[in-house]
């Protein structure tokens, strides 16, 4: 007899619903749902650059400039925010660094991520627009 | 049997890598990414505002994040791809926690779907862009 019948394995069925049950779950959720709004806007750029491509550059800009377009990046915007402060602090708790006999704390790992990603917009903001 | 379970669990941990290596993208280009199209630019604010009683001052778009100059294009290439890639990855494990999971194999199926034809597609346009001299 193998074991998988002497041992069945147990699955509990769960309520789709269950990312109610507390609030980190719910945290979890909304975590996991900033990757629509990011896969979105990604979509949405490519869009805006084949109209550019079948038709003017005029087209491109007046597609970034149509206010329900701006609405929506405004919330990606938002949630991409969420999706890199959750991302560092999930770093900081996944690969800790151990200086001596102490390890980094995820919190730290965020303040100092947070510090690279305003270097990295601004450099990105020069090397790519103003130079 | 055994050199194809291999062969999967590689192929896992490569698109979990990529996955990984676009949430860094996603968190790190995307950010600076929107707020130059979609808030700076319509909004008239820095880098695309015109310097105060400047009347004749050259302006740039974000047209020219695209066709400015060679690493304007890598970087949208690299900040597209990886997000689309991330986004799309993420959100369909996503619906399988929420009671789709008997619909994985479709589900996948349309998210490496509208990831290849997205990447295809910008990898596209600014190829032909970069090869007719579009792209400085």
């Amino acid at each position: 007899m193998g074991d998988a019948k002497r041992y069945p394995e147990l699955r509990r069925r769960l309520s789709y619903r269950w990312w109610t049950a507390n609030r980190h779950y719910t945290m979890y959720m909304v975590r996991e749902w900033t990757s629509l709004f990011v896969a979105l806007y990604s979509l949405m750029f490519i869009y805006g650059l084949s109209l550019w491509a079948t038709g003017s550059r005029a087209d491109f800009l007046n597609f970034l400039k149509n206010p329900a377009i701006i609405g929506f990046s405004l919330i990606a915007f938002v949630f991409t925010m969420y999706h890199a402060a959750t991302w560092f602090y999930l770093l900081g708790a996944v690969v800790p660094v151990k200086i001596g006999r102490s390890r980094t704390k995820p919190w730290q790992a965020l303040v100092l991520n947070i510090i690279l990603l305003i270097i990295i917009s601004f450099l990105a903001i020069w090397l790519v627009v103003l130079r | 049997m055994k050199v194809e379970t291999h062969k999967v669990a590689r192929l896992h941990a490569l698109l979990w890598g990529i996955f990984s290596l676009g949430g860094m993208i996603a968190a790190f280009l995307l950010p600076v990414m929107i707020y130059m199209t979609a808030i700076a630019y319509p909004f008239g604010l820095w880098p695309f505002s015109s310097p105060s009683g400047c009347l004749y001052c050259p302006t740039r778009d974000p047209s020219f994040l695209v066709t400015g100059h060679l690493l304007g294009a890598l970087f949208i290439f690299v900040t597209i791809a990886g997000s689309l890639y991330h986004g799309i990855f993420r959100f369909q494990t996503t619906l399988t926690e929420l009671g789709l999971l008997k619909y994985r194999r479709a589900l996948e199926a349309v998210g490496y779907f509208i990831i290849f034809v997205g990447i295809i597609v910008l990898g596209y346009y600014l190829v032909a862009w970069y090869l007719n001299g579009t792209i400085a």
